[in-house]
């Protein structure tokens, strides 16, 4: 079961690469070739005009005028002379000309030669590779007409399933009492194994939910710290008597949030992540239910191990309405925990600022609660409230 | 009997991508070039009127010296020209004489550029026609099987 084994296999290299294929990547690559060489041509012969350019424009300011055919459209020339023979009317790019003498011109020439070269640099280095490419292929069309094999091993690792196996072996062995008097328990392999993965899922949404809880709680530290140093700073009296005031609204909150039952927290706050409440509150119900079923004692000591196990187990001894009922519990979690996730970001500390503090009026309390409850993701206030 | 249409369909078939249209690609660079051509005396032709009715005489243009680097040059005397009359050879011309020879030359190009059509168009039919050709080699004969079970 899930043991890693090592497979392999082994194919000829003319059929991964047939010959004809081969060739025909060849033939593809040696007119690649042909065509950067007919680039590199042109370039040698722009680097060859550049040159003799250069000559003629140092040449040409040694004499006053020379007498030319003076082109006139690509077919016709006149008898004429040049003039000026050191202004020159040079392109720079774009159609801007500029007048230079020829010594300037010679310069930009020069400049002009250099980016060639380069240019012609690097079409020797394209050429290289693909000479190498070229090579490549003739060799591997030379291996597969010689017939050469390829052997590929690997370990067959099917990691998921074995987990999956694992966890509902982990999932059986609590209750091997109540497994005998199930029947038919590998019916129910595949909907432990959805469960299992469930708790999985739950258990990495709480670590992460604990992570955020951790950093919101420095986020909270932080902005405290400076509220408080921004209040000495700024005002005295008037400011700590609402300060007081925000406390005593905070630590009646507190209070109120202990007398309140958790449903109507959760009513209050509706989007606040409730992971753990949630699961305890299962848990007390369902222990009810176990006491009334005469199964208490069984699952008191398992409940110790873990909640979400043992919802798991009960569900599936318990009546059909609670296992009807479980499920859609679980449902519940989780999309609320997905809504809090996707608006994470940073409206908590938004939330925390003083400004909402100073809403002074111990109306106002209620108020922000709620406030705070319509946005999304305002674990924040529940935090503070159990900190002060 | 399968094989022989086989290799027939890819007889056809080389012929047409190795022959066939590479000579239309052939044939249309041509007649692009005498398009140039055209387009030149048309040019030159233009200008000598534009000269002849601003009655130039002397003339100052910049030359092109390569690379676009230009310099002065002066004409002393427009009246005699200097035009290409193929094969590397230039007559010397006044505007009328040049003028006349433009003309002539225009319709020599006109002519040649009709050929060119012509030509294109013909290789192009015998494509469609070799293209058709193989249509009905792949099938023809199987009608020819229909019927022969229908008789």
């Amino acid at each position: 079961m899930g043991k890693s084994e090592v497979k392999g296999m082994v194919t000829s290299l003319s059929s991964m690469f047939p010959a004809e294929e081969v060739q025909k990547a060849a033939k593809m690559v040696e007119e690649k070739l042909s065509e950067k060489q007919n680039e590199m041509n042109q370039l040698k012969e722009f680097i060859a005009d550049n040159t003799s350019l250069i000559n003629l424009v140092q040449k040409l300011p040694d004499e006053l005028h020379h007498d030319i055919m003076v082109p006139f459209g690509k077919a016709a020339f006149f008898p004429g002379r040049l003039i000026h023979t050191n202004e020159f009317l040079v392109l720079l790019g774009e159609s801007y000309y500029t007048e230079r003498t020829a010594k300037q011109t010679v310069e930009i020439l020069k400049r002009r030669g250099k980016s060639l070269e380069s240019k012609v640099d690097a079409l020797k280095a394209v050429m290289q590779d693909l000479k190498a490419e070229a090579s490549f292929f003739d060799s591997t069309a030379s291996e597969a007409a010689e017939g050469l094999v390829e052997i590929r091993e690997y370990e067959e690792d099917n990691s998921t399933e074995r987990a999956s196996q694992s966890g509902s072996l982990e999932l059986e062995t609590p209750s091997v009492a109540e497994a005998d008097n199930k029947m038919g328990a590998s019916e129910d392999d595949e909907y432990e194994r959805i469960m299992s993965r469930l708790e999985e899922l739950e258990k990495e949404e709480l670590a992460a939910e604990d992570n955020e809880e951790n950093l919101e709680d420095e986020d909270e530290d932080a902005n405290a710290v400076e509220s408080d140093s921004n209040e000495d700073e700024l005002t005295k009296a008037a400011f700590h008597r609402k300060k007081d005031e925000c406390y005593s609204y905070l630590d009646h909150g507190q209070r109120y949030s202990e007398s309140q039952s958790r449903k109507q927290l959760q009513q209050f706050n509706g989007k606040e992540p409730i992971e753990e409440m949630s699961d305890k509150y299962k848990h007390q119900d369902l222990t009810n239910q176990f006491a009334s079923t005469g199964l208490t004692e069984e699952p008191v000591t398992k409940g110790e191990i873990s909640h979400g196990r043992i919802i798991q187990q009960d569900t599936k001894t318990l009546s059909p309405s609670i296992n009807a009922s479980a499920p859609f519990e679980k449902k519940s979690v989780q999309t609320s925990k997905t809504e809090f996730d996707s608006s994470k970001a940073f409206t908590g500390s938004i939330v925390e600022h003083t400004q909402n503090l100073d809403k002074s009026s111990v109306g106002t309390n209620t108020t922000s609660l709620q406030s705070s409850g319509s946005q999304p993701s305002k674990p924040v206030s529940r935090f503070k409230m159990q900190r002060k | 009997m399968d094989s022989l249409r086989q290799e027939k369909i890819q007889k056809f078939e080389e012929f047409v991508d190795r022959r066939l249209k590479p000579d239309v690609v052939h044939a249309i660079a041509e007649r692009d070039k005498i398009f140039d051509q055209q387009k030149i005396f048309s040019d030159l032709r233009k200008n000598i009127e534009n000269l002849e009715k601003n009655s130039v005489t002397s003339l100052r243009t910049l030359v092109n010296l390569g690379s676009e680097v230009y310099m002065q040059a002066e004409v002393p005397d427009t009246q005699r020209i200097f035009v290409d009359v193929g094969l590397g050879f230039h007559v010397e011309f006044t505007w009328s004489e040049a003028l006349k020879f433009i003309s002539l030359r225009e319709e020599k190009l006109e002519r040649q550029i009709e050929e060119y059509t012509r030509l294109i168009a013909s290789i192009k039919a015998q494509i469609k026609l070799v293209c058709e050709g193989i249509r009905e080699l792949l099938q023809i004969p199987e009608e020819k099987t229909v019927e022969g079970r229908v008789f």
